[in-house]
Order: structure tokens, then C-alpha cells, then sequence
């Protein structure tokens, strides 16, 4: 699995949503449900599956889903 | 007036929501005049809250008029905010004017409009109330349960001042409130602080969300949050953070590990600041007991002594009631704060005081010898997650009803356990009960298993 697949597993383990869902417009506001419990189960994931740790701001910046590969370009993840 | 809120200074700022707008507490009062003179009788409304102050002036001007509000979620679920409308029937709902027209096919008229939210006169006639029932909320805000609990005046006035006592709070906090309003505890936060005439900084928003971290650090004085709150302060290394203003952390909703809690304790030694563990329920206008800052360190884990103006007691397996030394049992509270009992119907909101003042609370407590109490069980089918009560019997009637399947609901207060009978419907049922309660599928196990077992007084024996 390269890490998109393992990104875009994460996601929809986490959202019950389809992969074709996964583009620009998924975002805390569009997605009902996305609170605070799911962003810290989210973030939580991407750190164990990609062996990093986030800095309290960029898991505050995890707000969607093009966010997300913002902050693990950040920390030198390629996707 | 409610909270003697025209007894303020009119010019102090009462409460900044997390858009920066500010109302004074002259600004309550003259509000609560205006929504008088389009609502000029005492009748039942629904308000559909949120964190902002369009929301808190319903709140605030039905209370002062003698309007009595039903707080509800504004994110709740539609088929249990039908079953609830159906029940109790409001005359008028108080909710943000953009949600207007997802009632349209109900409503006929808007009477008022502030703040973003407006006052929609329904269908339903003036219903007969109580002289003393002042608000209503919900047991199990997440079940959507009927069932709700009648709060009298004297209540909300009797909890704003026991926990202005408790916590000496005076007019120049800047109390963070982010618990929702429609959470008993969530209201105590706003109720005592505006008592206090303190602004309060009411804040819509997560706790992950820069909006809120902007309003901590713009000079909040206290933190009130449940158990998971301080779980997401933690992983944003909210002890290294630099919060001069910040003096009373606060914590209630549910039982902190012991980690979690030494964390806190020794936080708050190190950076001079108060750490005051608290206990309550809905059922006796939010809180109950606390532990005063100077023990949270010799006394881990304990929800403390009876809040100030309450009394707490212990009834042992014999039937046996005691107020000091050491004992095990059932919880027992009195106070001013005790409600007046629940409603299950819209004609229960003419009933009177079921409670006199005495709150059997369904939590087992152990008392040490120094009079110090801690919970050790629950009597009462119930769990607390992420600081919400799921109540059991209404999550089994709620799946029995929607599903072909007998049911069995269990769990800890970090796992809802779920046993069905039916393998059929094993991947619709956590999609379904978070649609229902919004609690995390992550946090539901379903078990399937060939027979839920009951004797003959319908208690589940293969549990």
C-alpha cells in the first residue's frame, strides 16, 4: 500500500465514507461529524501509521482532507 | 430578574462568543424586554442552542420572563427532535434564523428575530405549567430520551450561587465556556458566571479548532471541561503552554484516570494555579460535590465534599444512612439544587416537587475517614462517554425498534458494547447509533451471540 492508500484507509475507517469522496471539498465544515473526536482519532492514526508526531498546531490545521497532505508534506511524507 | 441580571453594572461585558461580538449585561436586560413584548405570557418554547450569544439571549430572556425553555442540542437528530416536538408540543421554538425553513411545513410565524436566531410561534396551544418549573433539559442528551428533568427557579438560582461560592468567583473572571449549553454543566459554567456579573467567553467551537485556543489566551481565568476535554489538552501540550491568566482548572462529567489526574494536580502546584475536580448530575442542576484545589494531590481521584449549601450522605447495603466516618453505599444529596423530579409526557409539566430536596444519586460512593467521597460504581444502566450519558435501556429500545434483532447494551465509560442477535445488521448498527447519538463508532463493539437470556423479571442473565 503506498502511503495515499494508507492515508485515504484512514479516512474512511474514521468518516465511513467512500474513497471517491476524498478530494478538495472534504473539510470539517462540509462533513457532519467532524468534531473534535474524530480529528484526534485522525490525527492519533496518521501518526502511528506514518511514525511521526504532530505539533499541537498542525493537528489544530488537520481540518480537511487536502489539509491533512499539507501537514504530512510538512513532515516530509511523500504522497 | 433571573440571576438578578439588572443588578449588574449595565456597562460590564457579560459574555463575547467566538465571533468577538460582545453584549453587556445592560444588553441581557434590554433583550429579555423585547423578546417580553413579542412573547408576553408564560408558555413552553424549545431552544435549539449553540455556543453563541443569539442562543444565550434565549436562554436568558425566557428565564426572566418566565418562559420555560427546553434546551436542546441544535445539531440534534431529526427523528428524536420529531419524537420530542410531538411530546411536549412548544408554542414556540427559539432557533437560528437560518434553520427557519427546515420547519416551514410547521410554522406560520416569525414574532422575533435577534442575533441570528428568531422565535417561531408553532401550531401548539399554551400548555399548563407549573408555577415554579423553570427549564427543562434532557437526561440522556444523546439517546434523545423523552424523558427529562424539571428544574425549578430556585434551582438554577441555588447552583449559581453554591458554585460561585466554591469557586469564590468574583465579577472579574473571564470563564471559558465551551461545554455546550444544552449540557447541565455546560449552563452551571454560564449560569454562575453571569450570577457573579463575569463575562463569560462562549465559544461554539472544538476544541481542536484555533478559534478556541485565540479565546483561551485572550485572557480566559478558568477552564471548566470533562474527562476528554483534558485528553485533547494534553495532546496539544496545553501544560507547557504559557497561560498567566489562566487560575482554575475545573473538571466534572465524568471520572478522570488517575494519571490524568496527577497530571493536572501537579500542573496546577507547579504554575500556581487551582485544580478543582467536581461531581454532579442533571438531576441536581449540575454540581454536587468538589474537592477544594489544596487536596488534589492528597487525594487523588476523589469527587471531594458537598459543594457549598449541599449535604452528602451514604446508605449502605442495610438500608443504614450516614453523614461522617468511613462508609460504602449508595450516594444520597440534599440541597437547594435537587430538582423537582422528571417529565416522561407533556402532562408531567404541571406536576409539582416529587424530590423534596433529597437526590438518591444511583452512584455507589466510598467515604474515607476524613469525610472525603469517591465513586466506585453505578447502580443506574447508564455509561459516560466523551462526557455524554448513553443510557442503556433507551440505546436497546431505540435498536429493538429500528431492527429485526433482540438486543443487550453494556461497556465501559470508554467502550459501548453492543451484543445483537441478528449477524444481519452487525455493520448498520454502529452507523446507525452514530447518526442517532453522535458517539464515535470507533467507541461501539458488537458482539453477536445466539440468545440474549432473561429471567423472569426481564433481567439479561448471559451478560
Amino acid at each position: 500500500m503506498n502511503n495515499v492508500e494508507k492515508l485515504n484507509e484512514i479516512f474512511v475507517e474514521i468518516f465511513s465514507c467512500n474513497v471517491s469522496e476524498l478530494k478538495t471539498e472534504f473539510n470539517k465544515d462540509a462533513i457532519d461529524g467532524w468534531d473534535s473526536v474524530r480529528q484526534l482519532t485522525l490525527t492519533s492514526a496518521i501518526e502511528d501509521t506514518f511514525d511521526v508526531l504532530l505539533d499541537p498546531e498542525d493537528i489544530i490545521a488537520c481540518t480537511s482532507y487536502n489539509a491533512v497532505i499539507d501537514v504530512l508534506r510538512k513532515y516530509e511524507i511523500e504522497l | 430578574m433571573f440571576l438578578n441580571l439588572n443588578k449588574k453594572n449595565p456597562d460590564k461585558i457579560a459574555v463575547i462568543d467566538d465571533s468577538g461580538e460582545s453584549l453587556t449585561y445592560g444588553d441581557l436586560c434590554k433583550y429579555a424586554e423585547e423578546f417580553a413584548s413579542a412573547l408576553p405570557y408564560r408558555t413552553l418554547i424549545f431552544i435549539l442552542s449553540e455556543n453563541t450569544n443569539g442562543s444565550l439571549l434565549g436562554y436568558t430572556s425566557a428565564l426572566s420572563n418566565r418562559v420555560v425553555p427546553l434546551i436542546i442540542s441544535n445539531k440534534t437528530e431529526q427523528t428524536l427532535f420529531d419524537s420530542l416536538y410531538e411530546k411536549y408540543q412548544p408554542e414556540y421554538l427559539w432557533l437560528p434564523t437560518q434553520r427557519v425553513d427546515d420547519f416551514d411545513s410547521n410554522f406560520n410565524e416569525i414574532v422575533y428575530t435577534t442575533h441570528g436566531y428568531s422565535l417561531v410561534k408553532t401550531s401548539f396551544k399554551t400548555p399548563e405549567l407549573y408555577e415554579e418549573l423553570s427549564l427543562l433539559l434532557p437526561t440522556s442528551g444523546s439517546t434523545g430520551s423523552p424523558k427529562l428533568v424539571r428544574h425549578s427557579y430556585r434551582n438554577i438560582e441555588a447552583n449559581a450561587e453554591n458554585v460561585m461560592n466554591l469557586f469564590e468567583l468574583t465579577s472579574d473572571e473571564r470563564a471559558m465556556a465551551v461545554l455546550p449549553m444544552h449540557y447541565t454543566m455546560g449552563l452551571s459554567v454560564i449560569a454562575s458566571h453571569l450570577y457573579a456579573g463575569a463575562t463569560l467567553l462562549l465559544c461554539n467551537k472544538s476544541l481542536l479548532d484555533a478559534g478556541f485556543w485565540k479565546m483561551l489566551k485572550s485572557g480566559a481565568t478558568s477552564f471548566t471541561g470533562v474527562p476528554y476535554s483534558y485528553e485533547l489538552l494534553m495532546k496539544l501540550r496545553f501544560t507547557r503552554m504559557d497561560l498567566p491568566n489562566l487560575k482554575i482548572i475545573t473538571q466534572g462529567g465524568g471520572k478522570l484516570k488517575e494519571e490524568m489526574w496527577m497530571h493536572l494536580a501537579n500542573y496546577a502546584q507547579e504554575k500556581g494555579k487551582k485544580f478543582i475536580a467536581t461531581y454532579g448530575q442533571s438531576e441536581c442542576t449540575a454540581r454536587m460535590a468538589y474537592l477544594p484545589a489544596e487536596l488534589a494531590l492528597a487525594k487523588p481521584c476523589s469527587i471531594g465534599i458537598a459543594e457549598p449549601g449541599g449535604k452528602l450522605s451514604i446508605v449502605d447495603a442495610e438500608g443504614n444512612e450516614s453523614f461522617e466516618g468511613e462508609a460504602i453505599g449508595e450516594m444520597v444529596y440534599r440541597g437547594e439544587n435537587v430538582t423537582l423530579g422528571y417529565a416522561t409526557c407533556k402532562d408531567d409539566l404541571t406536576k409539582g416537587d416529587e424530590n423534596h430536596g433529597v437526590i438518591h444519586t444511583g452512584d455507589i460512593a466510598r467515604r474515607d475517614g476524613d469525610g472525603y467521597y469517591y465513586i466506585v460504581g453505578r447502580m443506574k444502566r447508564f455509561l459516560k462517554i466523551f462526557g455524554l450519558r448513553i443510557g442503556l435501556d433507551e440505546l436497546e429500545n431505540l435498536i429493538c425498534s429500528n431492527f429485526d434483532t433482540d438486543c443487550y447494551c453494556s461497556g465501559t465509560d470508554e467502550k459501548l458494547i453492543i451484543k445483537i442477535t441478528n449477524s444481519d445488521v452487525i455493520d448498520i448498527i454502529p452507523m446507525f447509533i452514530e447518526e442517532k447519538t453522535h458517539l464515535f463508532h470507533q467507541r461501539i463493539e458488537i458482539i453477536v451471540i445466539d440468545k440474549i437470556i432473561r429471567n423472569e423479571a426481564g433481567k439479561v442473565i448471559n451478560q
